[in-house]
């Protein structure tokens, strides 16, 4: 029997704004445990919650970027549970009204389109975290407070690949947005998956298993499919699915129960009454869209359609909204765009390689780079002076054509000048032109060399090469 | 002191202040030895070191314009956070807690360098409404020297401070009629404004959506002079409302002509007490030979009938929440534990008293998914009919007016039938002031048997100067502005 797998999931990401969702603490990433705090994180009696608009701002501009509706007032809840990570005793939510509903995303399976319909996006706070040894438990309260969203699909999934790009496509639009580092490895971005199989044709769902400590995307799409054949051979061998929680073992590579669910906990909900219902005005919303970063769809559309990059270097561009950035600003200064992809790709990344940092860690100036790549593309400079300007440029970080004037790399410009040493080059030896024209394409080079030399490289080689043949002809 | 200055209204004593017959260090050590020989139970915590400095530090100094509590003492609920000092909100869960920011309300009051000499014992957490179940014990009633009634609460030791005339003004809570209450049992004047005009910042919350802070002063002006230094915006409470401010609440003149009251019958009917009813019906005579209209208007009984449960019902959904944070973790005593389930089961065991328990299951069990909808939702129900009700009648008319109390403080031992429209209606009928946020006070209107009762007015959202007219119109002829157990004469 053929099973079809139906798969939903929820993701959990961690906005970076500047202070947390309901208090001003600061968010830095990084810092000594428990800096990051206001009396409020810790739950402090009488201390109150203030809505981070900048957060509010954030999730309007993912509902946007994932087409969904968008509510104009924002109500808050209360989930009430008892757990040391939680400090108030429960957690401010949006169950009732969550700002973003009814959406989609679009992936594409085999080279067609598919439309993955979303439930709902809420905001919400994040927990503290906890460390815990073998008799005790410390509490870091720096996180406790974080900004999250929470997005939940429908359960539209059918494979562990499907997953893969659905979750793919939510970091590259939330980290394209800056509204998360949307690194799973540093749970900046979490993925909890909801996966039931049931028999091709059947209208009914199978019984739900959650997977649970998912640490990169590529541990989704194995925890799916480790799933999928596990549940099949359950039901092929007569068993019974139990509604449990697993946990993906990253040696293993396959899923391992965490605990059977009994009753769900009863998380007693109620609307918060300490933030009254905030309206949201249609020119908040506008403006939070309009101010958006731009996304990758449109990047990549403006790469291919407007610079007229090729494909393949538009989306090398696109791998990283920082490395796409980084693009985008040196292409402020010059419109050669797909040089400067080029020259992007090749020399710099060949330079952040060997030094092992990434282009958020690159000193130069965007506008010195598009500087050189015109010194290159008009040919006023060869790419082995080039090369060399760039090398000093990663040290000193000004101007090329200030590197360029020091280093005496001034091309001659004089064709008829060219022409003139070409022509005595030729003439110092006859035999040169007589085996260009039996053949001897060794001939060229060797004027070519004797033209370096005696111009100590100012030529450029293409210009150059174009006048030797000409002259080897005549 | 040459003169009780302390028995004073707070308009009064500032005036002694700026004209220097009387310097703060004077008022605030009478103030501490009166409160150091209250035996009514009064303080958590007398801050006799803390007042005195700042007492000092305001010697002779010219009493700055905006300033119209400057060198004036005053008491505050322990259920405000004091900043370096222990506020336990009378709950054994809090000993030892010492919060390290100020409320805005008291912020406010140093701002205008008032003088904090204790902080007054309260029912435990603010909720009850008898001042019996804090964990400092019970609080009686100062006007009864045998010790047989109770003041009310949740703000017993407040109402016991300024009717003692240990301060001429207090700060409470009212999250049902914790502070409106104890002013009828006290001969007090107790109000509360308009939910979000003071901000809740640092008042530990009880039930968010009805918790309003509250005071106590002896004077209607007094009340609405102290709205100005209060009602300040503050950006910490997200529910304090942007709605502006006047200049001064303290712009009426007791004028009533043409001023339309309305008395629901419904509350009066269910009042027994004759000679409390003598009272309010000669203080609706004389309201009405002021030139105010004063009609009685019918609401449905059952309604009324519905505000306790449905009070309990919400207040207790929103507390088991509120004090979810009380865990033994982060602050307050930590009995110890093997697991984060023992540390917080032990805290909380220890920590509360059975009352407290007892309303905590009720409201999860409310709040609980199988019960929402038929408990706590059925109760906001209830709590917008109510409201929706009482503003048909607001519609009409400047304020709803009917007694506090159906009688004088009761006795501990006294109890009441639960089930009957007295203690349904009438003991309960200021819960609506919580449920539609409506600006509401008491004030006092009789003496029986040695003991204040108070009659109350409620109005409109945002309409306190109008009310504050009605009530200071009402005082004119009580005879009883600035009543307190030292001037009050049998």
């Amino acid at each position: 029997m053929n099973f079809e797998a139906i798969i939903g999931l929820e993701i959990h990401v961690e906005m970076k704004t500047k202070s947390k969702m309901f208090s001003l603490a600061p968010i830095n990433f990084g810092e000594e445990p428990n800096t990051e705090v206001t009396l409020l994180d810790l739950a402090f009696p009488g201390t109150m919650p203030r809505v981070n608009k900048e957060a509010v701002k954030n999730a309007i501009r993912v509902c946007n970027a994932l087409h969904m509706n968008i509510d104009h007032e924002l109500w808050f809840d209360r989930k009430n549970y008892f757990y040391s990570d939680l400090p108030k005793g429960y957690q401010i939510t949006q169950q009732k009204r969550p700002i973003g509903s009814e959406g989609y995303l679009e992936i594409e399976v085999d080279g067609k389109k598919k439309k993955l319909e979303i439930e709902r996006l809420h905001m919400e706070e994040d927990t503290c975290m906890q460390h815990h040894f073998s008799d005790y438990t410390l509490l870091d309260y720096n996180r406790a407070g974080i900004p999250l969203i929470e997005i939940v699909s429908k359960p539209v999934m059918r494979s562990g690949e499907e997953a893969r790009k659905y979750v793919e496509k939510i970091r590259e639009i939330v980290t394209f947005s800056n509204v998360s580092d949307g690194k799973m490895e540093e749970g900046s971005l979490r993925c909890d998956v909801n996966i039931s199989i049931r028999p091709y044709g059947s209208d009914k769902f199978g019984t739900k298993v959650e997977v649970k400590n998912l640490n990169s995307i590529s541990n989704i799409e194995k925890a799916i499919d480790f799933e999928i054949k596990r549940q099949s051979r359950l039901l092929l061998l007569g068993q019974e699915i139990q509604q449990e929680t697993r946990r993906f073992d990253e040696s293993k590579k396959e899923t391992v129960l965490m605990r059977v669910k009994t009753d769900a906990v009863d998380y007693k909900y109620f609307t918060e009454p300490n933030i009254p219902p905030i309206k949201i005005d249609d020119e908040f919303i506008k403006d939070a869209i309009d101010t958006c970063p731009e996304l990758y769809d449109s990047k990549l559309n403006r790469y291919l359609n407007d610079y007229k990059i090729n494909d393949v270097d538009a989306k090398i561009l696109l791998n990283s909204v920082e490395f796409a950035d980084y693009f985008d600003k040196v292409a402020s200064f010059s419109n050669s765009y797909q040089n400067i992809a080029n020259f992007l790709i090749s020399i710099v990344q060949r330079y952040l390689n060997k030094e092992n940092i990434s282009i958020k860690d690159f000193k130069v100036e965007p506008k010195y780079i598009a500087e050189l790549v015109e010194l290159l593309k008009s040919k006023q400079i060869n790419s082995t002076q080039g090369n060399e300007i760039f090398n000093e440029l990663c040290v000193s970080n000004r101007s090329p054509k200030e590197i360029q004037k020091e280093k005496g790399f001034i091309l001659m410009n004089d064709d008829s000048k060219i022409r003139e040493i070409v022509k005595e080059i030729i003439a110092s030896d006859p035999s040169i032109a007589e085996n260009f024209k039996a053949g001897k394409t060794r001939s060229q080079g060797f004027v070519m060399g004797q033209l370096m030399k005696k111009t100590g490289g100012k030529v450029d080689p293409a210009k150059a090469n174009k006048i030797i043949v000409e002259e080897l002809l005549k | 002191m040459k003169k009780d200055y302390l028995s004073l209204t707070i308009l009064e004593i500032h005036d002694a202040l700026v004209n220097k017959e009387v310097t703060p260090l004077e008022l605030t050590l009478e103030a501490l030895k009166r409160a150091k020989e209250n035996n009514d139970n009064a303080f958590e915590i007398i801050l006799e070191e803390e007042a005195i400095n700042k007492a000092k530090s305001l010697e002779g100094k010219e009493v700055p314009k905006d300033k119209l509590m400057f060198g004036i003492p005053y008491a505050a609920k322990d259920n405000f956070s004091t900043k370096g000092i222990e506020t336990t909100g009378g709950s054994d869960i809090l000993n030892g807690y010492v919060p390290l920011f100020d409320a805005t309300v008291i912020k406010y009051l140093n701002e205008q360098d008032a003088i904090l000499i204790g902080k007054t014992t309260l029912d435990e957490l603010a909720m009850g409404g008898t001042g019996t179940s804090g964990h400092k014990g019970i609080q009686y009633n100062p006007y009864d020297l045998t010790h047989n009634h109770l003041i009310g609460g949740s703000s017993s030791g407040s109402a016991i401070s300024v009717a003692s005339a240990i301060v001429p003004f207090a700060l409470g809570s009212d999250t049902g009629d914790s502070v409106r209450k104890p002013a009828s049992f006290g001969g007090l004047v107790g109000f509360k404004p308009t939910w979000g005009l003071i901000s809740r910042f640092g008042l530990f919350p009880f039930a968010p959506s009805l918790d309003h802070v509250a005071y106590f002063t002896r004077s209607i002006d007094d009340a609405s002079s102290m709205l100005d230094i209060l009602a300040k915006y503050d950006e910490n409470d997200s529910t304090n409302t942007y709605h502006k401010r006047p200049e001064t609440y303290l712009s009426y003149d007791g004028n009533v002509k043409g001023k339309k009251i309305a008395v629901i019958k419904e509350i009066i009917d269910s009042i027994k007490d004759k000679d409390l009813l003598n009272s309010f019906n000669k203080s609706i005579e004389e309201l009405r030979n002021d030139g105010a209209v004063v009609d009685f208007v019918s609401m449905d009984s059952n309604l009324l009938k519905a505000i306790y449960p449905a009070y309990i019902v919400i207040s207790s959904s929103e507390a088991t929440s509120n004090n979810a944070n009380l865990d033994g973790i982060k602050f307050g005593p930590n009995y110890g534990g093997n697991t984060y389930e023992e540390v917080m089961f032990n805290a909380r065991t220890k920590g509360f008293s059975n009352l407290i328990k007892r309303r905590f299951v009720l409201g999860s069990y409310a709040l609980m998914s199988e019960n929402q909808e038929e408990v706590f939702l059925k109760a906001q129900k209830i709590r917008r009919l109510i409201v929706e009700a009482t503003n048909s009648i607001l519609k009409e008319y400047d304020a709803i007016y009917a007694l506090a109390s159906p009688t004088t403080a009761p006795k501990f031992n006294e109890s009441s039938d639960k089930l009957s429209s007295t203690y349904l209606i009438a003991d309960n009928w200021l819960g609506i002031g919580n449920f539609g946020g409506y600006p509401s006070v008491t004030l006092p209107i009789g003496f029986k048997d040695g003991l204040p009762f108070g009659a109350n007015l409620t109005s409109k959202p945002f309409d306190e100067i109008n009310m504050f007219n009605i009530a200071k119109s009402i005082e004119n002829h009580t005879n009883l502005k600035n009543v307190s157990t030292l001037n009050y004469k049998k």
